[in-house]
This record gives C-alpha cells, sequence and structure tokens, in this order.
C-alpha cells in the first residue's frame, strides 16, 4: 500500500521523466563530473610518491648545501691560515735580481720621464 | 619464482578489485546523477548552478564515503548533496537574498498541522493538468518549497527512502522528516490546485 496520497504516483513519474529528457550538453557535463569525482581516488597514491619524491629531494639539497657550506669553510679557514703564516716570509722582489741589477736604469728612465730636455 | 608468481597475482587481484570497486562506484553514481541534479536544479533554479553542486557532492561523496558499504552510499551521496544545497543557500543569504528565504521559513512555520493531513485516496490536482501543464506546474510548485520540505518529499516520494534513510540524508530526527514531509504535501497540493 503506497503511504503517500495518490497524486505523488504522477509527480514521481513526472520528476523521473524530467531526469530522463535531459539534453546532451548536460548529460555530457555529468559525466565529466563523475570522472573527474572517479579520478581523485586514484590520485593520492600519486600524491603520496610526488610528496615524498619532493620530500626526499628538498632533504638532499638541504644536506648537500650543509655540506658544501662546511667544505668551503674548511677550505677557506685552512688557506686563510696557510696566507698568515707564509705572509711575513714572503718578500714579492726576493727572487728577481735582474731587479736589482738595474736599479739604475730604472733610475735613470724615472728621471728622464720627469725632465725629458736633459736626456736628449 | 613461485614468490615472485605470488606477488603479481596479488597485485592483479588487488587491482581487479580496485577496479571492480570504481566500476561499482561509477554505477551507483550514474544512477543518482541525474535525480541529483533535478534536486539541485530546483533548489538553486540554475542548471549551471546545480551541475557544480552536483559535481562537488560527487567529489565529497567520493572522497569520504567510497570506502563505506555499497548500501549506505545513497543517504550517504544524498547528504553531501543536502549539504551542499545548505551551504549553496547560505552563501545566497550572505549575498543579500536573505529575505526571499525567511518568506519561506515564515510560511513554513506558520502551517497548521491539522489542516495538513494529506488524503491519500484523493487523485489530486495534477489529474486535471496535461503533461507538459502538470510538469511546469510541478516544477513551479517544488522551486517555491523552502529546501527542507522540498528536500523531504523528493527523498521520501521520488528516491523511495524510508523515513529513517531520509533523516540520516537530511541530519534531522525521524519526527522532523514526518512533519517536513506533511508540509511539503499540503503546500504543493495548494500550489496546484492554484495552478489547475
Amino acid at each position: 500500500m503506497n503511504e503517500h496520497p495518490q497524486w505523488t504516483n504522477q509527480a514521481k513519474a513526472l520528476l523521473e521523466a524530467s531526469a530522463h529528457e535531459l539534453d546532451a550538453s548536460t548529460l555530457s557535463r555529468l559525466n565529466r563530473a563523475r570522472q573527474s569525482a572517479l579520478a581523485q581516488r586514484r590520485k593520492p597514491a600519486a600524491r603520496g610518491f610526488i610528496a615524498a619524491g619532493l620530500v626526499s629531494a628538498c632533504a638532499l639539497l638541504l644536506a648537500v648545501a650543509v655540506w658544501h657550506g662546511r667544505a668551503d669553510t674548511t677550505h677557506a679557514r685552512g688557506a686563510a691560515t696557510a696566507v698568515a703564516a707564509n705572509a711575513d716570509d714572503i718578500d714579492p722582489l726576493a727572487d728577481d735580481d735582474d731587479f736589482y741589477a738595474d736599479m739604475d736604469f730604472y733610475a735613470w728612465v724615472d728621471a728622464a720621464e720627469e725632465d725629458p730636455e736633459d736626456y736628449l | 619464482m613461485p614468490l615472485t608468481i605470488a606477488v603479481r597475482t596479488d597485485e592483479w587481484n588487488c587491482q581487479s578489485v580496485e577496479r571492480g570497486a570504481e566500476r561499482t562506484l561509477d554505477e551507483f553514481l550514474q544512477s543518482v546523477e541525474r535525480r541529483a541534479l533535478r534536486m539541485a536544479e530546483l533548489a538553486t533554479r540554475n542548471r549551471d548552478e546545480a551541475l557544480d553542486l552536483v559535481q562537488d557532492a560527487m567529489f565529497g561523496f567520493v572522497r569520504n564515503y567510497a570506502a563505506k558499504p555499497a548500501a549506505d552510499w545513497a543517504p550517504l551521496f544524498y547528504r553531501v548533496l543536502d549539504s551542499r544545497l545548505h551551504d549553496w543557500h547560505r552563501r545566497r543569504q550572505v549575498r543579500g537574498r536573505w529575505l526571499a528565504a525567511w518568506l519561506h521559513d515564515a510560511d513554513d512555520a506558520g502551517a497548521d498541522e491539522i489542516a495538513q493531513a494529506a488524503d491519500t485516496n484523493d487523485p489530486g490536482p495534477l489529474l486535471r493538468l496535461a503533461d507538459s501543464q502538470a510538469a511546469r506546474a510541478l516544477d513551479s510548485a517544488l522551486a517555491k518549497l523552502p529546501l527542507r520540505q522540498r528536500q523531504a518529499f523528493l527523498l521520501r516520494v521520488w528516491e523511495g527512502f524510508d523515513v529513517a534513510a531520509t533523516a540520516a540524508a537530511m541530519r534531522c530526527s525521524d519526527g522532523s522528516v514526518k512533519t517536513h514531509l506533511s508540509r511539503a504535501l499540503t503546500a504543493l497540493r495548494r500550489e496546484l490546485e492554484d495552478y489547475a
């Protein structure tokens, strides 16, 4: 026995008919909406892989950056120490015997440049 | 080697189960999508907005309830749709169109329970109308109903849900469903009589 008034049967039939008379464009959009909704079920695994990959890549980059930073600091410190240790011992012209041998010549060139008429 | 075969068989079984589950879900959504669209359209009076709401409902349903037993899907799907329809109404109210909704609610609250008692043997007003007229009249009368009354009518009469399933979909008590349905039947009848 129908618990609703009789006229609701006709209302139900009319509603059913209206649902079956939807145009092709609407049905196509419904289909696309359904497929998109179902597609999200497959995405979590892919999304998980992408997230894990990104996290790994970031961790790797961070590790490389930290390692590089330390290596540079050590290298710089080593170099600075070496330079400081040797700085006092270095005379830039120490090995240049020719320079000292020609000191008179360079003095003459300087004087000639200052007053060229005296040397012509 | 046998271990490899066993692992592959398991993978195939999992994929096959997954494909089967997705097909079942697809069939379910296909079975409800047209009615869901018409319900949303009656609420919004706009097909594009109705399509967006149905799509949202599908996404929400698949995300939250796809793992539930298939027997529970229908009330759960309509629960999600009902929630989307409420959100839509709330947004409309925020946009300043609250007055019409308030007037509907005021009509709803002032209804006389005894006068609303339905005569189940009366053939009703729709029989006096040609099909196309009747469809238009019904659409118009349904669109004028408050959201809760319309949902109660559509879920009970069209979807064929029992009171408990309708209450679950509408997140209200069984008593509320009965009240909403009774008021909906009275209002529809009155509206359709006027149309005829």
